[in-house]
């Protein structure tokens, strides 16, 4: 990128600097000499060039030799720079920015890089699954030891769920990592995070997909949560990645050479068994009071619903058919019965569904809903649904294969235990 | 006022405000002998500019790839602190406050305030870098030697607080602090002397205080002087609490770059070298009467030392009272974690080193006549960085610019490079903030008069002396809301600048001093009590008792009206009398009138 150097000459004073990107029709934005940037109007304002000057080199291509794992990436706050044109935080597309600010991660591991989208996670859609979830495949068919991928925090569960699914008993581990604090940030998490995720798919016994992040908001060491049991439950702190009704996978700290497992999990040498077909027409729906019977009704268009219900896995019914009370019940057995599965999760997000306990459960289960007894989380649920529906439309197997554990996203036993 | 010839001296000062935190909702109170609530465990990492360099301070500060404590207090600290929430918009009080001073120093405000990321991994923030914006360039303020420029006034927030430097290099700080607002005002180089300098920023703490809004007590203002001469560099001493200090600091600062530049003259003929050969001397020592080299070597250390080609006699030269050239060497290997250096300059047996092993020492490096060394014992990478600073430094043909930090006698220490231009990146998450009329007329509004209206006021209300004790006083804010209340301005000055120390001689310490002074008065302006009974109160209201029960108890009602006429009466009109048993409970002026009646 090519700046311009000025002077600006307003009512009898000079300003001296660089013209940045961010100015517009109104505005000249500056970086003066000492740093600092300042907005002038442009009103009165008189602009003597004095040349340009180049910024921001690129960064010098990292060598691309097969290594020990394979970093793969996918946008997000970790692989993130400012962005000068309008003062943001962008994802960049050259993961090598990134590595250049890491230089202990050639001490853990050889490694080789790609980048498979630069986008912000918001952005993904299922099929972007599918497509991260072949390219683990092709690296492990290369023998990786490993694979880390770097991601948005905002869907990372999502996706971190879906490549569960996809990647069934991946010999190897297949590590998500993000940040909270972009690494153009001396504070940031991704340093922490990312280390601990190449040792993780390096030297790690864990071969399952799982997410690796700040266990706590100490940059001392990380959680590696199973894949289909996590979830995002802070807008910005550090240790915003919990494991839900279950324990993380293990505590991992590269600087001490420690992977403490916490938690029954896979090793490492199982025969991949993988499918990505994913069917991207599903709806999740959070259902609240209120809840209009017309909204449940225009799901129709979709080819799979997941609820995350109230409490133990409800929306209104209007069991005792009480005055003036809206239902959803028909809407949902009307979509049910025309083959369009409904699941069930829940918005408090720890506990199990349970549709035994209330009326309200007991008619929905009437209706068709799928899910009363699982402890999912509404993403992993939603992750499934397009799933199955990816190779499955007989609405009976659907069911069946969703209540079925295939990536531990179902648990029989309700943990007591629970870290900090 | 004497002046040094063309010496550049600028100020500057950040003045803590008295506002809530800058980019939090959070109090700006510190947490005094509280316990944490919390410790919290971070790294910080340098990371690049938009301008794709390192900043040079930045980089010195990497190599120690530190890890940092912060004690964490609930009461005034928020997830902002904890660098775990993006900030919020910026206070805006602290930005009425800023715009108005600039307004008040004449002062061109941007017309965009540019929020900045000022990149500082010294663990001081725990984002790794401070937000700061500059509001204005190119104001004035008059002086008695003429016009001093104001180059420019920022916004900024206020670094966490160090506690301690742990033995393993890891520092503990205090989030408490980090966040409240910042005024930071630098001035042009228009300083002509020391003293010139003193007043200049006596006057600047005046202008903030005036505004109300300053913070007040121990750190909440602090003074960094710049000082150049021709053919020396710029040097920032930071630290200057005491501004009686500043001409003393500014005299040293001069004569320690004359000092160099005369070192310099002798080492013209003398090549530079910045990686001189590093030596391992510990062998030397195998058997040494030296008991602090042998506990060093015992503990792995090792001895390890380089030549300094025609130094001789250099390294012993003064250059700062009491501090010679190998001190400011000694200065750069503190900087790797070092207690110091010993160098050939100094008397070699004070250290337990005999003539043989310096001899050894001289032969070993290939020490030439002229020649100087210096060693120093640390392990073995601490050392060679220690000495790879020292080295650099000492291959520098001129004086090069500084980070100092003031002592208190006055010298200076070599803290770190000056830091450079590359150290700012913009902060992303807050807006940039537009300045418009209508806000600059806000904060007119919002600061008031301003120090010179403010002064002739006070010479109005008070005699001369006390009228600038007043618009110096720490209990400015307290006095105007006296006089508001209308009690007579000398009463009110008298009370709150000596009464209220007379007290504190006598170990009464009246802690919430603008209420207490608030209560007395409204019961002194009904007419309860005499103002001589003053002195009385204070003390018990001191422990907390009210004003009604204290009167009271110790019988201070006053004496007025009709029960004073009986009073004199019973005295035959004997106003001494009168005075000397009654003095704390009647008013003379109205006994003299009274007898006058009678």
């Amino acid at each position: 990128m090519k700046l311009k150097r000025v002077k600006l000459h307003k009512k009898g004073i000079t300003y001296e600097g660089f013209i940045l990107p961010q100015s517009n029709d109104k505005t000249i934005v500056l970086k003066l000499e000492n740093g600092y940037n300042i907005g002038l109007s442009k009103e009165g304002t008189s602009i003597e060039e004095l040349g340009e000057v180049e910024v921001l080199q690129q960064a010098a291509e990292v060598s691309q030799k097969i290594g020990d794992i394979a970093i793969l990436s996918m946008g997000g706050t970790v692989c993130s720079r400012v962005e000068y044109k309008t003062g943001a935080v962008f994802p960049s597309t050259n993961p090598a920015d990134l590595l250049r600010n890491l230089p202990e991660l050639e001490k853990i591991t050889s490694f080789h890089t790609k980048s498979l989208f630069a986008m912000l996670s918001e952005d993904m859609s299922p099929q972007h699954w599918a497509i991260a979830a072949e390219a683990v495949k092709s690296e492990i068919e290369q023998g990786v030891k490993g694979v880390v991928i770097l991601h948005g925090t905002d869907t990372m569960h999502y996706s971190s769920a879906a490549l569960s699914y996809m990647l069934q008993d991946t010999p190897v581990p297949v590590v998500f990592v993000g940040a909270q604090r972009s690494p153009d940030r001396p504070s940031t998490d991704a340093r922490l995070n990312i280390l601990n995720a190449a040792y993780l798919a390096k030297e790690g016994p864990i071969a399952e997909v799982g997410v690796c992040m700040h266990a706590t908001t100490n940059d001392t060491y990380c959680y590696y949560h199973r894949g289909t049991k996590v979830r995002k439950m802070h807008t910005s702190a550090r240790a915003a990645f919990r494991s839900i009704n279950s324990l993380p996978l293990a505590k991992a700290d590269f600087s001490k050479e420690e992977i403490k497992p916490l938690r029954s999990y896979h090793e490492r040498g199982g025969q991949l068994k993988f499918n990505n077909a994913i069917n991207g027409n599903v709806a999740l729906i959070y259902s609240h009071p209120g809840l209009k019977p017309k909204l449940v009704d225009s799901l129709a268009e979709y080819d799979g619903v997941v609820f995350a219900g109230t409490g133990l896995g409800h929306v209104a019914t209007n069991a005792f058919n009480a005055p003036n009370v809206l239902s959803v019940l028909p809407e949902i057995k009307a979509l049910s019965d025309s083959g369009i599965p409904v699941v069930m999760a829940s918005q408090c997000i720890y506990g199990r569904v349970n549709l035994n306990i209330y009326t309200a459960g007991r008619l929905l289960q009437d209706a068709g809903v799928i899910g009363s007894g699982a402890d999912w989380t509404p993403e992993a649920a939603y992750a499934k649904l397009c799933w199955v529906l990816g190779h499955e439309k007989d609405p009976k197997k659907v069911a069946a294969e969703m209540m079925m554990p295939i990536a531990g996203e179902i648990s029989s036993k309700s943990g007591i235990e629970e870290v900090d | 006022m004497s002046q040094t010839p063309q010496l550049k001296c600028g100020i500057e000062i950040h003045q803590r405000l008295d506002t809530g935190k800058l980019f939090c909702r959070c109090p700006s109170v510190l947490a005094v002998d509280e316990a944490p609530d919390q410790i919290i465990i971070r790294n910080l990492r340098a990371s690049e500019s938009e301008m794709g360099e390192l900043d040079r301070a930045a980089r010195l500060e990497q190599e120690k790839q530190l890890d940092f404590e912060y004690d964490l207090f609930k009461k005034d600290c928020c997830l902002v602190e904890e660098d775990e929430e993006p900030p919020h918009p910026i206070d805006n009080v602290a930005l009425l406050v800023v715009l108005g001073i600039c307004t008040q120093l004449n002062m061109r405000i941007v017309d965009q305030i540019h929020i900045m990321r000022k990149i500082v991994v010294d663990g001081s923030n725990t984002s790794g870098f401070q937000r700061t914006a500059l509001v204005a360039t190119d104001g004035y303020m008059e002086t008695s030697q003429g016009k001093v420029g104001i180059d420019a006034v920022a916004i900024e927030e206020e670094s966490a607080g160090i506690i301690e430097t742990k033995k393993s290099g890891m520092k503990h700080y205090r989030l408490d602090r980090l966040g409240i607002p910042l005024i930071e005002l630098a001035t042009s180089p228009d300083i002509v002397s020391g003293e010139h300098c003193r007043e200049v920023a006596e006057k600047i703490g005046m202008i903030l205080r005036a505004t109300g809004k300053a913070a007040r007590g121990l750190g909440t203002i602090r003074q960094d002087v710049n000082i150049s001469i021709p053919e020396g560099a710029r040097v920032e001493i930071k630290g200057v609490q005491d501004l009686k200090l500043i001409p003393k600091i500014v005299e040293i600062e001069v004569n320690r770059q004359k000092a160099i530049l005369e070192i310099l003259k002798k080492l013209k003929e003398v090549p530079a070298e910045e990686n001189p050969r590093i030596v391992d001397l510990s062998r030397i020592f195998s058997n040494t009467s030296s008991s602090f080299i042998n506990r060093g070597l015992l503990a792995g250390q090792r001895v390890m030392g380089f030549v300094l080609a025609g130094h001789k006699g250099i390294l012993g030269t003064e250059i700062q009272p009491g501090k010679r050239y190998g001190t400011e060497l000694a200065d750069y290997a503190k900087t790797a974690g070092l207690k110091g250096i010993i160098h050939s300059d100094e008397n070699l047996l004070d250290y337990g080193i005999r003539e043989e092993e310096s001899s050894k020492m001289q032969e070993e490096l290939k020490a030439k006549e002229e020649d100087a060394f210096v060693i120093v014992l640390a392990e073995e990478g601490q050392g060679r960085m220690a000495l790879a600073r020292v080295a650099e430094r000492a291959s520098l043909r001129e004086i090069p610019g500084q980070t100092r930090k003031v002592n208190p006698d006055g010298t200076s220490s070599y803290m770190r490079p000056l830091p450079g231009k590359a150290r700012m990146y913009p902060e992303t998450d807050i807006h940039a903030i537009e300045v418009t009329e209508g806000l600059l007329d806000e904060a007119r509004k919002h600061i008031g008069e301003g120090l010179e209206a403010k002064q002739k006021k006070l010479e109005e209300l008070l005699n001369p002396e006390m009228a600038k004790r007043m618009l110096k006083s720490r209990h400015l804010k307290t006095f105007e809301k006296l006089i508001g209340m209308g009690v007579e301005p000398m009463l009110a000055a008298t009370t709150l600048e000596d009464t209220i120390v007379a007290l504190r001689r006598e170990g009464v310490e009246i802690k919430h001093l603008d209420k207490t002074m608030e209560g007395l008065f409204s019961h002194y302006l009904n007419g309860e009590f005499v103002k001589s009974a003053i002195i009385e109160i204070l003390p018990e209201m001191a422990e907390g008792i009210p004003v009604e029960e204290v009167l009271k108890n110790r019988q201070l009602h006053k004496i007025s009206g009709e029960e004073l006429k009986k009073l004199i009466l019973e005295h035959n009109k004997n106003m001494g009398e009168i005075m000397k048993n009654y003095r704390l409970r009647v008013d003379a002026k109205e006994v003299k009138e009274l007898i006058k009646t009678l």
